[in-house]
């Protein structure tokens, strides 16, 4: 990895790096600027405090050696005063003194500084010390510029996916139109070999219509672009039509989807159909991964604060070697669906992003026994 | 039923244009009239005065908003229903404030779109149908 082989094994060069040495007594200034140009450093220098601050912009050190005893403001006023006005572009502070009481190492620290060489100090330990730091400052530079980068490759690989899924859609949803058209006899009647060629393409249209759907809703939603309408809606009239719908797919596996409702009506607001598309997903793999004849129950449960919805299944569970794939974009896992059907890798990371967006968790558990349950907890908006 | 006589389908993609096509078909629609883009569908309607025009958004030449202005302008009682794909709410704002009636999204499955046709229809042709029945009603 070229990376890796930068960071680790190219020997860190400071020469040319510029170092800001403060300093009221100018035998001390004669003899580190002496130490640091041999070593390649471009040095600026200042006699007290408030000269350092100016020079910090005038010079733009990216490192600064600082005494703590100075006319004016101290050391540590100083350091305290740079961090206030530059943030996180503030340059490295090590400051070089002979206040080198444990009690003046900690004050020092506490004000920002970086690290602490005690005068007289030893030539090598401070080039030594003032290396490390500016390796620090660039490796944080890098990381920086690295995170920028790849945040920008994210943004524009969402913007791709999003067009090219947008553009699918049409013509998926017209062959699947299509296919309907046909197959109903609309352009005369079919030999039942036509009639299996044309369902063919149906089922193919509509399983990449459902996965350019969930791609879509992947670049939507990491784009940052998934804003929820919230509405107070009835918890268990939403989980009931995600379940009849599904008891429509469970049916023809002979599984059934039962629903214990709360014992008390939820109302709780969110987005209905957002909800729903992580009902629907939990409920189409709840039934997908069970074994045929098998029962697969939700429950839900709710009070001031927060309310909870469960899915069970008497599936194979879930292993735990797999575990952290489960919400993360097309962590398919090992076990296959019982029945044949398709699936996206995708369904649990949108899952996971909506559920989020409410401010809940989504979590998966094996049961005791065969089957895991997953659940999910939204808390009231306003609750803390 | 209330069905328009003429229905004019603008669109850029074929595909669509057969689609749509086969919808207003299986619902009875007699008479249905294809362009390509914006300027063709305006010239179209100047030609035919069709009853409805289902149009898309995304064209070249002329796109789907400005070919409803010059629509409008023409006609303000035209009856132009926006075909869409993921429509944003701007788009559908910027064409309801143009003379947009109704939208569609291109990808609602068919039985869903079928029912939404049936109801613009109704909707839009309630009046006009029971005049056109009204002399056969009469013996």
């Amino acid at each position: 990895m070229p990376f890796s082989d930068a960071t680790h094994f190219t020997p860190f060069n400071p020469a040319g790096a510029k170092v800001l040495v403060v300093d009221d007594d100018r035998v001390n200034l004669r003899i580190l600027r002496g130490i640091l140009q041999n070593a390649g450093y471009i040095i600026a220098e200042a006699d007290s405090g408030e000269d350092a601050l100016v020079q910090c912009v005038e010079f733009q050190p990216e490192l600064v050696l600082l005494d703590v005893v100075l006319p004016g403001i101290d050391g540590f006023t100083t350091c305290r005063e740079l961090l206030k006005r530059h943030g996180k572009g503030a340059p490295p502070v090590i400051f070089i003194t002979a206040k080198n009481a444990a009690d003046d190492i900690v004050e020092g620290l506490d004000a920002g500084g970086v690290d602490y060489v005690p005068k007289p100090f030893r030539q090598n330990e401070v080039l030594a010390r003032i290396r490390t730091h500016l390796q620090i400052r660039r490796l944080l530079a890098a990381q920086h510029a690295l995170v920028e980068q790849l945040s920008r490759a994210n943004e524009a690989k969402n913007k791709f996916l999003g067009m090219a899924a947008h553009d699918l859609r049409n013509p998926l949803a017209s062959i699947r139109g299509l296919a309907e058209f046909m197959r109903e006899g609309v352009v005369g009647e079919l030999t039942p070999d036509q009639l299996d060629l044309v369902n063919t393409m149906h089922q193919a249209s509509q399983s990449m219509l459902e996965l350019v759907n969930d791609l879509l809703d992947l670049a939507t939603i990491e784009s940052g672009e998934l804003k929820l309408a919230r509405a107070p809606a009835a918890l268990a009239e939403l989980i009931e039509k995600s379940v009849s719908l599904s008891n429509m797919e469970a049916t023809k596996k002979e599984t059934r989807v039962v629903f214990n409702a709360a014992s008390v009506a939820v109302t709780f607001p969110l987005d209905a159909a957002k909800m729903r598309q992580v009902l629907d997903n939990l409920l189409s793999n709840a039934v997908k991964y069970s074994p045929p004849g098998s029962t697969v129950t939700v429950e839900l449960r709710g009070d001031r604060d927060q309310c909870e919805f469960s899915v069970k299944d008497q599936g194979p569970g879930i292993p735990d070697s797999e575990r952290d794939k489960l919400f993360k974009d097309f962590g398919r896992l090992s076990a296959k669906p019982t029945g044949g059907e398709k699936s996206t890798g995708l369904g649990l990371a949108i899952c996971r992003k909506i559920v989020e967006a409410h401010g809940g968790t989504i979590v998966a558990e094996n049961l005791a026994g065969r089957g895991c349950e997953f659940r999910v907890t939204l808390p009231f908006p306003d609750s803390p | 039923m209330s069905i328009p006589g003429k229905v004019l389908i603008v669109d850029d993609e074929a595909h669509i244009r057969k689609y749509t096509g086969l919808l207003l078909r299986s619902l009875g629609v007699p008479l249905i009239l294809e362009a390509t883009n914006g300027q063709e569908g305006f010239e179209v309607y100047q030609r035919e005065q069709p009853d409805l025009v289902l149009m898309d958004v995304n064209m070249p030449v002329l796109d789907g908003v400005e070919t409803l202005k010059l629509i409008n302008a023409y006609d303000p009682e035209a009856v132009v229903v926006m075909l869409t794909s993921l429509a944003t709410r701007q788009i559908i704002d910027d064409a309801a404030s143009h003379g947009a009636t109704y939208y569609l999204r291109k990808d609602t499955p068919r039985d869903e779109i079928l029912a939404q046709l049936k109801q613009i229809f109704a909707d839009t042709f309630e009046s006009d149908d029971d005049a056109a029945v009204a002399p056969d009603a009469t013996p």
